[in-house]
């Protein structure tokens, strides 16, 4: 298992830790790895048996050399040809077993590490998501596991191993012979020096590759994502020179790190050339001193191999070791942070049916734990102030108000996405915060703003909010809304793909799907935040009436710009800078004449 | 030149696209041998030095135990210390020259291999970019972004490879030459074994790369499975399916561990193997090359000698193995790519474009149909006139091809029967650019850069001087936002910058559109996410820049309708109703049924004010 090269990621800022949080890692790894205990054992045992033998051939060849070639004995030859098959043999059947045991550990370790993070990261609240970056939280699951993963494929093993071969050489050197030893050991530190050297240089270096390749990336990205923006005005051109300008950086960048190496690995070659001209340079004069014999000399040629690599080796190591340990640092770092939205302990289900009270509520974002990149964020300004808003089973209410207003906000407060600073959100009389999530999620569903299709069919869609759901469900929960014949006129119906981010549909088709998987989890709650902003009015009244009439009596909460929608309600809230202005019916609030008369105005005025 | 071979061999591997197919037609590995060479062509200098000075390392890397063994002679028999300094000495020399000359032929072979990826990744970004947009629709940003990535890796270090294989052939053969002159037998039973070991890398290469390769898939399926949850995290929690998405992630991670237990297994399986079988050839040169120096006919220098051929041969011969796995997947990957750079452009200038003159905008459809696949209409002999100057409403059912009459103008896709005409000149008989600069067009899905404000209003004129910009931003109500950030026209948005909301966002995108100053002006429902305080706002400003241009207003709200001086009613891919507002009301029942206006009460609510 000798002469592999591991690839390890250059090391940032962000992947250093100090010595205190790696002690805390290695302690909390151990912890663990405990059921692993006898295994891992096993196989450092199997590794140093491997070593062992990796480092004792060469002590044959030696035997060889002296008792067979120059004590002129056939027999000694033939000895020492058999014990070296033995050993290399040997060594061989261990490198299996050590390569098969140390992998099966290690990806055992991986695959649930990664069920338990993931676990832990979904059921977070929604605060923690819009604090940390998307890009961060893939990064997680992906790049820090794969830094393990890369250390516990080859990295660990060639770590202990190459420590083991570079001491193991040193001692058995020097028992052979110590004056060539002094001589050879002069060839050490160059190597060691140019080694930190191109750790340092090439790390740098390969920091700046993996910058630029991200901008790269995200140009070439940004380029497909926005063409046909880009082709609308018409500025492929300047869109082509600007990639040709970030690809030409990113080539800039790859050749400072081929200029590194081109010093680097010439510089070592030249050194194991020097080290073997003074072990065969020295050798053959102490040998002709009669202060050792020749088959020494071969011995040490043997040898020299031994010292340079697991230099080189270690050097490199090191990076992914440092960059795994971090990695796990911030992992362990994510299991830990709390869910701020918890289930309680000996929460209860909430009623099946029942009045949705807000009652003295006041918001505002943030106030959360630090990111993990350590910047916290404050608690923003208020966006609910002592809101008070009792809707009642079976009722419709719209929420209306200017942008910025705060009705996502409480559309969100309604179905636990946060919990109010002050004041309390309850259901049927029982607060959502002693309530079980499985029946929060059962009675109360949100379709957000921010709508968004899975890749997969029109199918796999609609059932995202209800898996268990069979397709004859499906295909119920689309004729309830009367899209049947919609769907159907597509080239396969219901099992078209909708593409990425659902490009194959109309932008009111997106919604549809939408308030398909709406009808088909089927809540007792519905709240709508613009789900039906891109349809046209005449289907986003046939929709609605069939989310109604799918339930009896079903609580339903619609944010909408468009009053025609809010019209159709039992009961409007005009929402504006975080209160409740007024509320009451379409009718009551027109011949009010305030906020929500001047509103209605405003979007009948051209008529 | 041994291990940082590997370190790219294992690299590109790993990262590789995952899902190469293995069963790719003759036919695209030849077009992608094609392409490689093509993109290899100008470097041929380079590859001349690296090859030359490959040559020049071999020789001296071949000398260097050749003089190794005559000193160790040399110094068992003790007859003269001299000579054995005079070869230290010239072994150092020796060391010298190979180490400029390997110096040399990496920087050569990584050069290259890299201007090679380089060039081919901009012609690919190139032809992407022109590549017509029912070709996007069916591509994965995804996948394009693997050939531009993981593909041309693939091609990276195949490249790398070719040169430095060169100079291991030599090698192969001057040890070859060296042991065969003192006897043939040792050679034979040396190197004999040493084929294997290529026979050995090659299979393993072979089959770890597809272990690989489905390892990457996993993991990349994996990835899938997180980002996509993230960025659905709102509907996720929205509807309770978190669930769903941990059993998907145990799923992907149980395929991850099956892939890479299998690739543990082959490394378990041939690492060793790769390991011994060097070692054999060792243990044949102390056996039999022992009993030829107790015979007489070899020295001990010899010996070593040949323990230091033989373990210069282990790269090499790992490196041609895994060179003929690699080229097979790089020429797949180079078909690959080159089957993106031959696909036309369908939506191309024609061979002898009709300039276009200045006209009002009269824009004309004349029994256009289109379908986006195979099987299905969306227009269906559409037949449409609008005069220059003129703003038309187009109103229909969700999904009934309003964005896509839009879409036809700027020709993002061609009919499949018909014309379109713009000025009297058929949309197609237009240079595209010409024609595109004529059109604006604000999207119903909102597509902003990551970049500043400014230029993401710009967009079309970066040049366009500070007074225009604000100028469009005022037109349409944005102005005061913007003046209001810290940073004003120079915040960044997007990704890493400032996040706006949806209004804020399309405003953005319709003052992109009226600094482009087309002739002809779409808006595909652009005010959905405006409240109707601030439409008021906009609808004023809208009509400002709707003065002297042809304008197709998409919209389900009256407000907005009413902007146009008529409406075109799209029913069944062909327009079916045109007039006002008030006489399709008054008129047409599927206009009402459209806009919800069945129930008299409402409408007559509505129509009562003003
Ligand atoms: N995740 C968030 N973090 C911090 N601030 C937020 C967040 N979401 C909303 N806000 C802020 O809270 C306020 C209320 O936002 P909200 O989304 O509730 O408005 P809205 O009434 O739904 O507006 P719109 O009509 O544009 O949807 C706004 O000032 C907004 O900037
Ligand atoms: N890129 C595409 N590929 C295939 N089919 C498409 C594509 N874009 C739209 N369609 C289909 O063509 C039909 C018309 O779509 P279009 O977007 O023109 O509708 P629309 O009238 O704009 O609807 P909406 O009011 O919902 O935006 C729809 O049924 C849609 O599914
Ligand atoms: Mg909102
Ligand atoms: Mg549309």
């Amino acid at each position: 298992m000798r002469g592999g090269w591991v690839e390890s990621g250059p090391l940032d800022d962000e992947s250093r830790i100090d010595r205190a949080a790696a002690g805390r890692v290695v302690l909390r790894l151990g912890r663990m790895l405990r059921p692993q205990r006898s295994a891992i054992l096993r196989a450092v045992f199997l590794l140093i048996f491997q070593t062992a033998a990796l480092l004792a051939s060469p002590l044959v060849v030696r035997y060889a050399v002296d008792a067979g070639l120059v004590g002129k004995s056939g027999r000694a030859i033939n000895i020492a040809a058999v014990m070296y098959l033995v050993l290399a043999v040997t060594s061989a059947l261990l490198g299996r077993s050590v390569i098969w045991a140390v992998s099966r550990i290690g990806e055992d370790f991986l695959r649930s590490l990664r069920a338990r993070v993931f676990r832990h990261l979904i059921n977070l609240d929604l605060g923690f998501f819009e604090r940390e970056k998307t890009g961060r939280l893939v990064a997680r699951m992906t790049s820090d596991i794969d830094a393990l993963q890369e250390l516990v494929s080859q990295g660990l093993v060639m770590f202990v191993q190459n420590a083991l071969i570079f001491v193991g050489t040193l001692v058995v050197m020097s028992l052979l012979s110590w004056q060539l030893t002094l001589c050879t050991i002069i060839v050490v530190p160059p190597v060691i020096f140019a080694s930190l050297w191109f750790r340092k240089r090439s790390n740098t270096a390969y920091l700046e590759v993996r910058d630029r390749v991200g901008t790269n990336l995200s140009t070439l990205q940004e380029g497909l994502e926005g063409v046909r923006v880009v082709q609308a005005f018409g500025r492929e051109g300047g869109f082509i020179e600007r990639f040709e300008e970030t690809n030409e950086a990113q080539y800039d960048a790859n050749i400072a790190t081929v200029n590194i190496a081109t010093r680097y690995f010439p510089f070592v070659e030249f050194i194991g050339v020097v080290g073997l001209a003074v072990v065969v340079g020295a050798g053959s004069y102490f040998a002709d001193r009669n202060i050792l014999e020749v088959g020494t000399v071969l011995a040490f040629v043997l040898y020299l191999n031994n010292l340079f690599e697991p230099i080189q080796q270690l050097s490199q190591l090191y990076n992914t070791v440092q960059s795994a340990a971090a990695a796990l640092n911030k992992l362990f770092g994510l299991l830990d942070t709390p869910n701020s939205v918890p289930e309680k302990p000996g929460a209860i289900d909430l009623p099946l049916a029942g009045a949705l009270t807000v009652s003295g509520v006041t918001f505002a974002y943030g106030g959360g734990p630090p990111d993990t990149d350590g910047v916290s964020h404050p608690l923003g300004p208020i966006v609910l102030a002592d809101v008070n808003i009792t809707v009642a089973a079976g009722e419709r209410v719209a929420l209306v108000g200017p942008t910025g207003a705060g009705k996502s906000t409480l559309a969100k407060l309604m179905a636990r996405f946060y919990d109010p600073i002050e004041g309390d959100v309850s259901f049927g009389g029982v607060s959502l915060r002693d309530a079980t999530r499985r029946s929060l999620r059962e009675r109360i569903a949100v379709v957000p703003q921010e709508g968004f299709l899975f890749a997969g069919t029109v199918r796999d869609n609609i059932r995202v909010g209800s898996p268990e759901a069979s397709d004859a469900d499906v295909d119920a929960a689309v004729d309830a809304l009367g899209l049947r014949e919609h769907f159907e006129s597509f080239p396969e119906g219901l099992d078209t793909e909708v593409r990425e981010r659902g490009s194959r549909l109309s932008a009111g088709e997106k919604q549809l799907v939408s308030l398909a998987r709406a009808a088909l989890a089927d809540p007792t709650v519905l709240v709508l935040d613009e789900a039906t902003s891109n349809l046209d009015p005449g289907t986003e009244l046939e929709v609605e009436r069939a989310l109604e009439a799918l339930t009896q009596g079903r609580t339903v909460i619609v944010v909408a710009h468009r009053l025609s929608t809010a019209q159709r309600c039992d009961r409007v809230a005009v929402v504006a800078d975080g209160h409740i202005l007024e509320i009451g019916t379409h009718d009551d609030l027109v011949s009010r004449g305030d906020a929500y008369a001047a509103l209605f105005a405003a979007w009948t005025r051209t008529e | 030149m041994t291990a940082e071979t590997t370190e790219i061999i294992e690299t590109a591997a790993t990262k590789s696209e995952a899902d190469q197919r293995t069963e790719r037609d003759l036919a695209a590995r030849t077009a992608g041998w094609r392409l490689m060479v093509e993109a290899v062509r100008p470097q041929k200098w380079w590859i001349v030095v690296g090859v030359a000075s490959g040559f020049i390392w071999t020789l001296a890397r071949l000398a260097v135990p050749q003089l190794a063994a005559r000193a160790v002679d040399d110094g068992i028999r003790g007859d003269d210390l001299h000579l054995v300094l005079l070869l230290t000495l010239a072994m150092l020399a020796v060391g010298v020259v190979q180490a400029l000359t390997t110096g040399l032929r990496r920087y050569c072979a990584f050069r290259i291999a890299l201007r090679t990826e380089t060039d081919l990744r901009t012609r690919l970004f190139a032809h992407l970019q022109r590549l017509h947009f029912a070709f996007h629709d069916e591509a994965q940003t995804g996948q394009l972004m693997a050939r531009a990535n993981s593909d041309l890796q693939q091609i990276n270090t195949v490249v790398i490879l070719l040169p430095l294989t060169a100079a291991s052939m030599l090698t192969m053969i001057g040890v070859l030459i060296i042991m065969m002159m003192k006897s043939v037998v040792l050679a034979v039973l040396a190197l004999g074994l040493l084929p294997l070991l290529n026979r050995a890398a090659t299979r393993f290469s072979s089959r770890i790369t597809p272990a690989n390769l489905a390892l990457q898939e996993e993991l990349s399926g994996l990835s899938g499975v997180v980002e996509e949850s993230l960025s659905g995290i709102r509907i996720l929690k929205g509807f309770g399916a978190e669930r769903l998405q941990v059993k998907r992630l145990d799923d992907a991670a149980d395929g991850v561990l099956k892939q890479a237990l299998r690739a543990a297994k082959l490394r378990a399986g041939f690492m060793p193997l790769i390991d011994l079988l060097p070692t054999l050839s060792l243990v044949a040169i102390i056996w039999y090359g022992g009993h030829l120096v107790l015979d007489g006919q070899l020295e001990i220098g010899d010996i070593l000698a040949y323990n230091l051929y033989v373990l210069m041969l282990i790269w090499p011969l790992r490196m041609v193995g895994m060179l003929v796995a690699q080229s097979s997947r790089a020429s797949a990957a180079a078909g690959r790519i080159h089957e993106i750079l031959s696909t036309d452009v369908a939506v191309d200038d024609p061979p002898h474009p009709i300039p276009l003159s200045d006209g009002p905008g009269n824009l004309l459809f004349e029994g256009v149909s289109f379908g986006y696949g195979p099987g299905r209409l969306v227009l269906d002999g559409l037949n449409l006139s609008i005069a220059g100057g003129e703003a038309v409403a187009i109103v229909g059912a969700t999904g009934s091809g309003k964005t896509t009459v839009a879409r036809l103008v700027p020709r993002f896709y061609d009919a499949n029967s018909g014309r379109v005409l713009l000025d009297g000149v058929d949309v197609r008989d237009l240079r595209v650019s010409e024609l595109r600069d004529a059109v604006g067009i604000v999207f119903e899905d909102t597509f902003l850069f990551s970049d500043s404000i400014r230029r993401n209003i710009a967009f079309s004129d970066p040049g366009a001087s500070i007074e225009t910009i604000e100028r469009a931003a005022r037109l349409s109500g944005i102005h005061t936002f913007i003046q209001s950030l810290p940073q004003g026209y120079e915040t960044l948005i997007g990704e890493h910058g400032y996040s706006l909301s949806g209004g804020q966002r399309q405003r953005i995108a319709i003052a992109r559109a009226v600094l482009h100053d087309p002739r002809v002006l779409i808006l595909d429902d652009a005010t959905s996410a405006v409240d109707p305080s601030k439409e008021h706002e906009i609808r004023a400003a809208l009509a400002e820049v709707m003065e002297g241009r042809t304008t197709l207003i998409i919209a389900h709200r009256p407000a907005t309708i009413a902007l146009a001086d008529r409406v075109i009613l799209l029913d069944g891919g062909r327009c079916i109703a045109s007039g006002t507002h008030e006489e399709l009301l008054a008129s047409n029942e599927r206009y009402r049924e459209i806009l919800a206006r069945s129930d008299s009460t409402e409408s007559s609510s509505l129509e009562g004010s003003e």
